[in-house]
């Protein structure tokens, strides 16, 4: 078994797959030497990389000379832009460039001064430079590859792995172009001196130097040249291959001389492998040697549309346009002008466009020399594609699948590894344009990938903030905390003592209050859930109503005021309870043998419920009052009062005086029969104003009924207020009452008819607002069943307010009513 | 001024699918000609009604579909179809036979299924199995080898023989051959025979055997070899699946020649009689119906020598190629689906 270095050495070639064999019409433009062309007036050069890795060191209206360089950067893959002549920079601007799509990009539009004068060059010996000053000066001179791809010839100079073979590109399997040809015959000592500097960077086993054997005369100009060179005889040969399209692509040539594969998504160095193209070995002598930068390459101009077929030296930024006017070009109908070869060439639709580094042929061809445009027919599966495809795919199963769009099964034929080399097209029998569809399923497939890597890098972004957010949440808890626990630990002690002293306080009060309630009546089922020492000031305050009560009801004699109040609040409470209680004192003389159920719950949870349970009390002594001149009065008063906070105290305080003074209005009369449950769940204390107004109410409507005689009330008043909005409309609705009532007054009996209408009018605002409903009840239980009731939700807060004011205008209106029937 | 844009590459090879079909059915000229000579003028008849039936039809379906009727009929589709249906049909069969496989060729297994290209049978053949099936007794009447027959039929009497119009007595005369002998083919005389206890030296020794092969039907195929190796050089086919019949075919009939010489027909008689070279060269390497990887078309071609080899010496019929290659069509895609090459830079272990 030969080791592949000895395989190489004989000159033994592999087989690669597929391929075609197209007209070659390399002798249209082979024939003469290297020639020049009349400098142009106008150079485009562009400088995409400006904005990016770049900036421009010259700017509009600056003179330029012929080498200079154009812009600066940094970046591994950045290469600096030449002036490919002296003259003038009259414009940087957007301009159509040299590529398939002919989008615009950022060029220096150079007016040429004629005199096409260098800028100084510094020529260097290869000897006194490092290998890094080597690639920095390759890297200076804007040396790209030359074979069409264009890649920064200094980053595959500089590998990271061992190169072991450097295979020189001199194939050129393109019908037509004959560019490397032409240099390899013209300048082979020039290009075996840039191979003398590969060859000095790499330090490979092997440089092979690969000619089709089309081109004999380039393959014995490269032998004498290498004869002639300096370079170790034994390891630099030109191996002469057979002609087969596409054996210069770079995958195909590794695997003719080397029998071994890249393998799919690797690059050749990973193999030990570097293929350079001649033009660029001979761009490297050229900046090492003379220092000049690329500014010009050699393109051939062909087709029977040229008049001057050949090869020509052009400077990069040349445009086609005047390339062409100056070997005399024609057109004809549907005239194209390819760049490249007629295999994987593109079509410009503008010839304003410069010659760039990778330009090596401009192909203007007549009709017959091209494919006629004929239409797509069916593909009859005849499999020449895959026969003729260099990269083993089936080309007809991509068709299949990039037709239908199924991107994604295209893709699991490989269609990364296609090379779009053009081969499955030419050769198949209808005239399908395979590569077009699998030009347009590749970039389907990247617009694919790129959204996805798009999406997934929003979705990291966007976990890292989540979670950024969550660390500052919790970061600026754990400080609160460290401040609180800070706080605590700072209190002082006194602060602590204090509280506890007014908890014993509360407890003894408490006790004192309880020495005083004794051998009171079973009926009061009190039940405190005294869960903190305000609550306790709550019972008390309970208990202290319930035994004014029971004093009055046995020996109407006036208590003892009592002084329990621990605060001023509290305080204020027990005033108003004891006036009150003074009061239904004073009313209940001649009161005899009340009945009394007053089952009351009252369920504080806070200080300020206290007020509450004290307006409670209040409230019950002073109808305790009143009931004693009644007569088997039968009374079911179940008042629940749910405090939830201390404005609700105010609430039951209003409560308790409007009871006072309706008891107050009640003393001369006989026999009423009541039935007035009252609940008043109050949760803010905006509500308490409700109550209030509720209590007013009460209190007017009391001081009619003073003089009528065995007036039936139904009251039952049900406020379920919400908020303060609420509050108004309750006082709307007790004013309305209160004037109703008075009308009452002068109609002496019930009379439905009149608080009809009231009611119709609140049904009719949805409110549900029937503040007041006159009917004949003859049991308070028929009178429960009909309870008018204000629910107000809030919602309907403003709906309330209308109803009020109907009310209020009812009510107004009712009163003159009552006012003319009087007179 | 504007230029032309056009995606690469530029150039393209002369060899168009018209020039392919013509190809292929100029390839048939060597085998229709013994074809014609062994069993006289039926079969040119036959061609030329099936042609032109096939392209009236084609033209019918193209009206229908509004689709440009000349450039289909211009890919020489059709023609191929209905030379190959011709050829395969007894010479002397009756007009209506040719006409109904035709249409159902053309009409419902090619167009129906999206025309050229879409089908996923051979049209030709499935017509056959058509016609096969529901006519055994005129499609198993072959002529007798004029080398045979007492009295060749001219052009005069096969189209009244075809066409059926001067009386029925004269089809049946040159079916039959003159002699009174039933001509079926050999092989289907040879079936006939073993399954009558002959051996097959017995059965062979028949006057319509002629030393190792069948009179007359060993040039037919020799002449449609011919023709197959001009297309192979004209590279209007690939070499795999017409090599994969013939090799296949060899290999299972020497297997069981060599186990019972007596019972089992020798292979030369298999690649020389009936229909194997017009299937191993025109037939199979239908490019649509088969497979299309050069791997998958050797799997596919020895799938179909194999079946040939089973239903001649297994089935209920004598011969087997239209029956092999519909199975095999049936198996193309799937063979297409799991039969891929290795794509360059994904050998393993590179």
């Amino acid at each position: 078994m030969l080791t592949l270095l000895e395989q190489l050495d004989k000159g033994v070639l592999w087989q690669s797959p597929g391929g075609i064999h197209p007209p070659q019409f390399k002798t249209l433009s082979n024939q003469s030497a290297i020639a020049r062309l009349p400098l142009a007036k106008r150079f485009v050069v562009p400088v995409p990389l400006v904005g990016e890795q770049a900036t421009l060191t010259v700017s509009v209206g600056d003179t330029v000379l012929k080498g200079q360089v154009l812009t600066e950067g940094s970046g591994f893959t950045y290469l600096p832009v030449h002036a490919p002549t002296s003259g003038k920079i009259v414009a940087i601007e957007q301009h159509a460039t040299n590529h398939p799509s002919s989008l615009p990009t950022l060029s220096c539009i150079i007016e040429s001064d004629g005199q096409d004068t260098w800028c100084e060059l510094t020529t260097s010996n290869l000897a006194q430079l490092s290998k890094a000053e080597i690639l920095g000066k390759i890297k200076q001179a804007g040396i790209a590859g030359m074979g069409g791809a264009a890649f920064p010839s200094h980053v595959k100079l500089n590998p990271a792995s061992e190169i072991d073979l450097v295979i020189i590109n001199g194939i050129e399997c393109e019908p037509y172009i004959t560019s490397d040809d032409r240099l390899m015959r013209d300048h082979s000592d020039e290009i075996i001196a840039g191979v003398a500097i590969i060859h000095h960077l790499l330090s490979p086993q092997r440089i092979i130097i690969a000619i089709e054997d089309n081109k004999p005369e380039a393959a014995h100009a490269m032998k004498a040249a290498i004869s002639r060179s300096s370079l170790p005889q034994d390891m630099v040969r030109v191996t002469v291959i057979p002609t087969k399209y596409p054996s210069g692509g770079e995958k195909q040539l590794i695997q003719i001389i080397t029998g071994k594969e890249v393998p799919s998504g690797a690059i050749p160095a990973q193999l030990g492998i570097v293929v350079h193209n001649v033009g660029t070995a001979y761009a490297i002598q050229d900046a090492i040697y003379h220092g000049k930068p690329l500014i010009e390459r050699v393109v051939t101009l062909t087709g029977e549309h040229i008049g001057h077929p050949g090869n020509y030296w052009i400077p990069i930024g040349t445009t086609v346009a005047d390339t062409l006017q100056s070997v005399s070009f024609t057109t004809s109908i549907d005239q194209k002008v390819i760049v490249g070869g007629p295999m994987m060439g593109y079509a410009l639709a503008d010839l304003d466009v410069p010659i760039l580094k990778g330009t090596n042929c401009l192909l203007v061809p007549s009709p017959n020399e091209i494919a006629p445009d004929v239409d797509e027919k069916a593909c009859i599966r005849c499999g020449e594609c895959a026969v003729a495809c260099p990269a083993l795919l089936l080309p007809q199963q991509l068709f299949w699948h990039s037709k239908a769009q199924e991107y994604d099964k295209a893709a699991s034929f490989n269609l990364k590894d296609c090379i779009e080399c053009g081969c499955c097209s030419y050769v198949c029998p209808s005239d399908i344009p395979l590569v077009e569809y699998y030009r347009v399923a590749k970039s389907a497939l990247k617009t694919a990938a790129e959204e996805k890597r798009q999406a997934e890098q929003a979705k990291i972004r966007f976990e890292a903030r989540l979670k950024r957010l969550e660390d500052e949440k919790n970061a600026r808890e754990a400080k609160a905390k460290e401040a609180a626990a800070k706080r605590q630990a700072n209190m002082k002690a006194s602060d602590k003592d204090a509280v506890a002293a007014a908890m014993a306080r509360i407890a003894a009060k408490k006790a004192q209050t309880e020495s005083h309630v004794n051998s009171e009546e079973a009926s009061s089922s009190v039940a405190p859930t005294a869960a903190d020492p305000k609550k306790a000031a709550v019972n008390a305050a309970i208990e202290r109503a319930k035994a004014k009560k029971a004093a009055q009801a046995n020996t109407s004699s006036v208590p003892v005021a009592t002084n329990n109040a621990e605060d001023d609040k509290k305080a204020m409470i027990a005033a108003a309870v004891a006036r009150a209680k003074a009061k239904k004192a004073a009313q209940e003389t001649n009161a005899t043998s009340p009945q009394e159920s007053e089952p009351t719950t009252v369920t504080a949870i806070d200080d300020k419920q206290a007020r509450v349970a004290a307006a409670v009390a209040k409230a019950k002594a002073k109808k305790a009052a009143q009931e004693t001149s009644t007569t088997s009065s039968q009374e079911s008063e179940p008042t629940t009062v749910t405090a939830i906070d201390d404005k609700q105290a105010r609430v039951a305080l209003a409560v308790a005086k409007a009871k006072a003074k309706k008891a107050a209005q009640e003393a001369s009369t006989t026999s009423p029969q009541e039935s007035e449950p009252t609940t008043v769940t109050a949760i803010d204390d905006k509500q308490a104003r409700v109550a209030l107004a509720v209590a007013k109410a009460k209190a007017k409507k009391a001081s009619q009924e003073a003089s009528t005689t065995s007036p039936q009330e139904s009251e039952p008043t049900t406020v379920t207020a919400i908020d303060d909005k609420q509050a108004r409309v309750a006082l709307t609705v007790a004013k309305a009452k209160a004037k109703k009532a008075a009308l009452q007054h002068v109609t002496q009996q019930d009379d439905a008819g009149l608080a009809s209408p009231i009611a119709d009018t609140a049904t009719l605002n949805e409110l549900h607002i029937l503040p007041t409903e006159n009917k004949l009840a003859e049991q308070p239980a028929d009178c429960s069943d009909q309870k008018p009731g204000a629910d107000l939700s809030p919602e309907q807060i403003k709906k309330a307010k209308v109803a009020a004011a109907i009310a209020k205008a009812k009510a107004k209106k009712l009163a003159q009513n009552a006012e003319q029937e009087e007179q | 001024m504007a230029f032309k844009i056009a995606s690469s590459p530029h150039v393209s090879t002369n060899l168009h699918t018209n020039t392919v079909m013509k190809r292929v059915a100029l390839c048939l000229i060597p085998g229709l000609a013994v074809q014609s000579y062994y069993f006289g003028f039926g079969t040119l008849i036959q061609l030329v009604l099936a042609v032109s039936i096939a392209y009236c039809a084609e033209a019918a379906v193209m009206k229908l579909r509004h689709k440009n009727i000349k450039a289909t009929l211009a890919d020489n589709s059709a023609l191929v179809t209905a030379a190959l249906l011709a050829v395969a049909i007894p010479p002397l069969a009756p007009w209506w036979l040719i006409v109904i496989g035709t249409l159902f060729a053309i009409v419902i297994v090619k167009q129906l299924y999206g025309g050229l290209g879409n089908n996923v049978f051979n049209p030709a053949m499935a017509a056959y199995v058509l016609l096969l099936i529901s006519f055994p007794v005129q499609m198993t009447s072959w002529v007798a080898p004029q080398t045979l027959a007492l009295h060749q039929a001219d052009v005069l009497s096969s189209l009244q023989s075809i066409f059926e119009l001067n009386a029925p007595y004269l089809a049946e005369h040159f079916r039959l051959g003159i002699d009174g002998t039933t001509m079926a083919t050999p092989l289907d005389t040879l079936k006939t025979d073993l399954s009558m206890g002959l051996t097959t030296t017995e059965s062979m020794s028949k006057p319509i055997f002629s030393g190792m092969a069948a009179e007359g039907w060993f040039w037919v195929n020799m002449a449609y070899l011919a023709g197959g190796v001009i297309m192979l050089k004209l590279k209007v086919i690939r070499w795999h699946i017409s090599g994969a019949i013939i090799a296949s075919l060899f290999v299972c009939a020497s297997f069981g020649f060599l186990i019972s010489p007596d019972t089992f027909v020798s292979p030369i008689m298999h690649l020389f009689s009936g229909g194997t070279m017009l299937a191993a060269f025109f037939i199979a390497t239908d490019p649509v119906t088969a497979a299309t990887s050069p791997r998958g078309r050797l799997i596919f071609g020895a799938m179909i020598g194999v079946l040939i080899y089973v239903i001649r010496t297994f089935g209920g019929y004598p011969d087997a190629v239209a029956f092999a290659v519909l199975l095999a069509n049936m198996c193309a895609p799937f063979i297409d689906y799991y039969i891929r090459p290795r794509s360059y830079g994904h050998r393993t272990g590179n």
